[in-house]
């Protein structure tokens, strides 16, 4: 039978190493007996103070963590802020683009309305899932070998590592983006005339203004993006030119889908959706994608613009400008 | 009510972080005669240190594979017990500790001390 003791002590060795065990168990027995010793010397009774000698000692858990050594956590406070801010970057650009890529190619595949938000879902929980997991495993490894920040930034802290808050200055890694997405929206539109699919998704009548027309706007936002990055301030004078953009992409896109005439009819005649009508489902989409990525748009940049004009700081991406408190 | 609770808890926390150390001096200084772990234990909470035995057996295995203290086996009592002595390397790293410590004293107690003591802040601003 085992007794009281003989289950404290296995609670609390369990996870020490196999070669430690026996040493540790031996001590432990020790200091046990000599905490009841004491107590019984002290008047009480035997089975009562082998009770509180380890009601005394506490929650064997706490001395196993002890005993264990090593980390007690996956990731530590030295990598937490670098893991949580690649979890965000994974999540607001790889996700999103991901979920278009896979819910295209299944447009593509001529599905139903459907299987398309199926694939829209699954794709954001299966995605979402493994960027998580992996990003996670990676950084507890990482974190088991001793990496340290300065490892990941490649040298100590200089000051050039600082952020700059200037209001509304563009970084490098903000322009990155803002140069690429219209650069991918052009190859994209160009692409789907050739090789997506057996039948272009856009109207190919347009070709003859408006699809160049979007091509010179977007061309139009890298250069504004470029521009923006090397002026280095936002003032009204960039509001107004990026709302200008804004609408002169939007509004043709709206209009073109308002009245059916963005994608190609060979191609809606070609996408079987059962009793849904894919025009309009199409269509709709569109035209909300393009109004609230419009609006949204102009708005944020205006915001900046004004706090750059009253001098409130802006937050610097990566960083958050007012703590967690 | 909530309020002083908080009070209490923060109170804790702090005080916890203060004495994080105090463990490491006391035993390493102890321990230069051999001693076991509840033996220990005894010392210091008799010497008014707030170590508990489920930080202090750890701790003591923790120091030895750091090379601060070394172990044997005593078995001349009934009872075998497991002996610590501190080490040449253990002793000096508690020396420095204990020099810091006073260090500290000394700083803390001079930084609550009346401010004429300071006078840098005194013959600070003629304003």
């Amino acid at each position: 039978m085992t007794t009281l003791i003989d289950r404290y002590v296995f609670t609390a060795l369990r996870r020490v190493p196999e070669k430690q065990r026996a040493d540790i168990d031996r001590e432990l027995r020790a200091a046990i007996d000599d905490a009841v010793e004491a107590r019984v010397a002290g008047g009480e009774p035997h089975q009562a103070a082998t009770e509180n000698a380890l009601l005394e000692l506490g929650d064997p858990e706490r001395l196993a963590d002890g005993y264990a050594g090593g980390p007690r956590y996956l990731i530590g406070p030295e990598l937490f802020g670098i893991w949580r801010r690649l979890l965000v970057f994974l999540f607001s650009v790889v996700l999103p683009i991901v979920v278009v890529v896979a819910v295209v190619l299944k447009v593509l595949d001529d599905a139903a309305i459907g299987p398309i938000i199926g694939t829209a879902v699954s794709t954001v929980i299966t995605t979402g899932a493994h960027l998580a997991f992996w990003s996670t495993a990676i950084f507890a490894v990482l974190e088991r070998t001793g990496v340290a920040r300065t490892d990941l930034r490649g040298g100590p802290w200089t000051l050039d590592h600082l952020p700059r808050y200037e209001p509304g200055s563009l970084t490098a890694g903000q322009l990155v983006p803002t140069v690429l997405w219209p650069v991918l929206l052009i190859v994209a539109l160009i692409l789907q005339q050739f090789t997506f699919s057996t039948v272009p998704a856009l109207d190919p009548a347009n070709w003859s203004f408006w699809w160049p027309f979007l091509i010179a706007v977007l061309l139009g936002e890298c250069a504004y993006a470029v521009w923006v990055f090397r002026r280095a301030t936002w003032t009204h004078a960039v509001t107004a030119i990026n709302a200008v953009l804004a609408v002169l992409f939007a509004a043709p896109i709206i209009w073109l889908a308002s009245t059916d005439r963005f994608f190609n009819p060979e191609f809606v005649a070609g996408i079987d959706w059962g009793s849904a009508d894919p025009l309009s489902w199409l269509g709709g989409i569109v035209i909300a994608i393009a109004a609230v990525g419009a609006i949204w748009d102009i708005v944020e940049v205006a915001v900046r613009a004004e706090r750059a004009r009253r001098g409130i700081p802006a937050e610097a991406p990566g960083t958050v400008l007012r703590g967690c408190a | 009510m909530v309020f002083g609770m908080t009070m209490d808890a923060t109170l804790a926390s702090h005080l916890q972080e203060l004495r994080r150390g105090t463990g490491v001096v006391a035993s390493l200084t102890v321990q230069r005669t051999p001693g076991y772990g509840y033996s220990l234990l005894e010392t210091l909470s008799a010497a008014g240190f707030e170590v508990e035995a489920n930080t202090l057996y750890p701790l003591l295995r923790r120091l030895e594979t750091q090379g601060l203290l070394t172990s044997s086996w005593n078995t001349d009592d009934a009872r075998p017990r497991k002996f610590y002595r501190t080490t040449e390397q253990g002793d000096a790293i508690a020396a420095a500790l204990r020099t810091e410590w006073t260090r500290l004293d000394h700083a803390v107690t001079d930084l609550d001390g009346p401010s004429a003591d300071h006078p840098s802040t005194t013959s600070g601003s003629p304003a």
